[in-house]
């Protein structure tokens, strides 16, 4: 009797938040306040453990705020460095934030990215169109390729009902190969043995803003920001996909056209990946390279999230994580930290946010009645 | 043509294991219905511990142990965040998946590349050189009998015990087996934590048995296959190990094809299990027994308020 007593203290252990008088109820709606308190509490404490985990990865302490902050954000050509790194992330968590809209999964913004840098290297290295059109054909070609590569797992979701977490991630790794076979066959430098595609015509090229790297591609993703925040929050599809989002069945019985709506916005996603991939490589890379779109999914997915998938607030979200990565590559050359180390602050941000959001979801209660113990009671005996 | 045959046969253990592992980890989880996302960062710590600790230690079964543990303790995380604190289970599994390979990339650094002696393999004499079967049957490290002896003691437990019948009532009606005196959480715990540990092990199938080496990135995707096969399998441990032998089969058929110096597109070829992975779920999905075998609240967030 006491053995069992003991396995029962253990279960209440793993439901802590439930120990002893405590009672959990969901709340309708969280305040304003309370929403914003729970989010920025867990945000301080990713921040906090990202920061602990750096310095524990061999960052001084007193260079963390210089690294993190002063070097990335308020020096000129920080600043740039990091405004050229948001511009895919921008465009990757709109991606994400588009899809998550209509609840669908979009784990697969790598793949959409490559496919979409894929089509417009293509469009550039085959001098297709005439000169003057290149780059908008470059990314018009972007857009459509990530939207085909999205397209499939669409179709299969609403046809047949299969998971879109696992098939766009699987296409994701078949995007990735397919650029290697480019890159280390047809395409590959004929002038080098690296796997990087030849550089392409100044025609194909963004041009840059006379400002570090920064190039026309960050217009590029803002405009689509800025779309995106009239398509979503003020116009009839949008308040449609919102619906679709919180009740899919109620947005259908209500006569809300769901498939339609869905298959606008998870196509948008799809094509705003690609756009990504087109822009890193007329803007940034000047040609088809390997690295380009590592951890895009996730970081879009994070960007999405830490801005409550509002399309404004992404482009704070990316500036932010992309500050991130910036001061990770230095740490990466100066402290020879992982460039890992960049994944797992992100990683816990999203985990310590997530966690935080619980007190806004639901309300903790203490029981005023002995009921808890009359109820252990019983189970007991 | 014999000789590529039983090559192929005695590797495709290598290959088929962690998938197997791992595959049963997420139906335990699942079936307690926990939609468990993390098993790419699972397999990465166990891949990441098992290399570290048998490189210090010196032994690869205290490296095992410890790529257990490893796994466990990140799925200890998941199961914080998911079952005590209810956040959204596929954010924080993607969450978790970052973590993993965060954590490895940032320890693993110093040990990657470090090559050691993993787990020795039997070797009977007469038996193994039977035709074809021999090497499969009996030239394989002492792991992958263990597994596999694992693997159906899972299953059998899940079906014909009590404590499976009642982790299987927590996915399908939390509420009914709360009623009944089932601890929802502390299940929901256990079988997050036992899908870790699971994982771990995967992983350390990887580092210890297959490669005896650590990489970054060597988990590439084994995780989410995984995730495929627990739908394949239709939630069930005895149907893994099938959907393992064809996923682990193609994985292996692999580098022996262009071993043998076929003039095949490498890249594309490896393409071949990802594409694999979606037809198969397509099949299932038209086969139109999906959802009688989900756990029906699978995913679902579970608070004794919600009882009607």
């Amino acid at each position: 009797m006491a053995k069992l007593d003991r396995v029962r203290m253990a279960g209440f252990l793993a439901a802590l938040p439930l120990i002893g008088g405590m009672t959990l109820q969901r709340r309708q709606a969280a305040g304003p306040g309370l929403a914003m308190l729970s989010f920025l509490g867990g945000l301080a404490v990713g921040i906090f453990i990202g920061a602990v985990t750096l310095v524990a990865a061999g960052v001084p302490a007193d260079d963390l705020l210089d690294e993190l902050v002063v070097q990335v954000f308020l020096t000129s050509d920080g600043l740039a460095q990091t405004v050229v790194l948001a511009t895919p992330l921008l465009l990757a968590g709109l991606s994400s934030a588009v899809a998550s809209r209509i609840r669908f999964w979009n784990i697969g913004i790598e793949g959409q990215l490559w496919m979409g840098a894929i089509a417009a290297a293509g469009v550039a290295l085959f001098h297709i169109g005439p000169e003057p059109l290149r780059l908008p054909l470059m990314m018009l070609a972007a857009c459509i390729a990530g939207a085909c590569w999205i397209a499939l797992p669409l179709l299969l979701k609403l046809r047949l009902g299969v998971s879109e977490i696992v098939l766009t991630l699987m296409l994701s790794n078949v995007a990735y190969l397919i650029m290697q076979h480019l890159l280390f066959g047809a395409w590959q430098d004929p002038s080098g043995s690296f796997p990087i595609s030849p550089r392409f015509d100044d025609a194909a090229t963004l041009p840059g803003l006379g400002w570090g790297d920064v190039h026309a591609g960050i217009l590029i993703a803002l405009i689509a920001g800025l779309a995106l925040w009239v398509l979503m929050e003020r116009t009839r599809a949008g308040f449609h996909a919102n619906a679709i989002g919180l009740n899919p069945v109620a947005a259908r019985a209500a006569g809300i056209p769901v498939a339609a709506t869905v298959v606008l916005f998870v196509l948008l996603s799809g094509a705003l990946s690609g756009l990504a991939g087109g822009v890193i490589v007329a803007g940034t890379e000047h040609r088809l390279t390997q690295f380009i779109g590592i951890n895009m999914t996730f970081s879009g997915i994070v960007i999405a999230f830490l801005a409550r998938f509002n399309a404004l607030a992404t482009i704070v979200a990316a500036l932010a994580i992309a500050g991130i990565y910036n001061a990770g590559g230095t740490l990466k050359v100066f402290y020879s930290v992982s460039d890992g180390v960049v994944v797992l602050v992100e990683g816990a941000v999203l985990m310590c946010v997530l966690i935080g959001q619980f007190f806004s979801a639901y309300r903790i209660e203490f029981a005023r009645r002995p009921a808890t113990v009359e109820d252990a009671e019983g189970e007991a005996a | 043509m014999e000789l590529f045959l039983t090559g192929w046969l005695t590797s495709l253990p290598a290959f088929a294991m962690p998938l197997l592992l791992a595959a049963v980890g997420l139906i335990l989880s699942e079936r307690a219905g926990v939609l468990n996302m993390g098993a790419e960062g699972y397999m990465a710590m166990g891949a990441m511990t098992g290399a570290v600790v048998t490189l210090t230690a010196g032994n690869p079964w205290i490296g095992v142990g410890a790529a257990i543990l490893a796994g466990a303790a990140l799925a200890g995380l998941f199961a914080i965040a998911t079952v005590v604190f209810r956040a959204d289970q596929i954010l924080a599994g993607l969450a978790t998946v970052a973590l993993g390979g965060g954590i490895t990339a940032v320890i693993g650094r110093p040990y990657l590349h470090k090559t050691f002696t993993g787990l020795p393999r039997l070797d009977p004499g007469a038996l193994a050189d039977l035709p074809l079967v021999g090497g499969l049957l009996f030239r394989q490290d002492l792991l992958a009998y263990l597994g596999l002896a694992l693997v159906l003691l899972l299953w059998w437990g899940l079906r014909a015990t009590r404590t499976g019948l009642k982790l299987r009532a927590v996915g399908e009606d939390p509420a009914t087996a709360d009623v009944a005196g089932v601890d929802v959480q502390l299940y929901q715990a256990g079988a997050v934590l036992a899908c870790g540990a699971l994982c771990g092990l995967a992983g350390a199938y990887l580092s210890i048995v297959s490669s005896n080496v650590w990489v970054e990135g060597m988990v590439n995707g084994r995780g989410w296959i995984a995730l495929a096969l627990v739908i394949f399998a239709r939630w069930n441990p005895a149907r893994a190990i099938l959907g393992a032998v064809i996923f682990g089969g193609a994985d292996a058929a692999l580098p022996r094809l262009l071993a043998l110096g076929a003039q095949v597109p490498t890249y594309l070829l490896s393409t071949l299990p990802y594409l694999l992975t979606i037809l198969v779920l397509v099949l299932a999905a038209l086969g139109g027994r999906r959802k009688d075998a989900e756990p029906r609240s699978l995913g679902l967030a579970y608070i004794r308020q919600d009882r009607r």
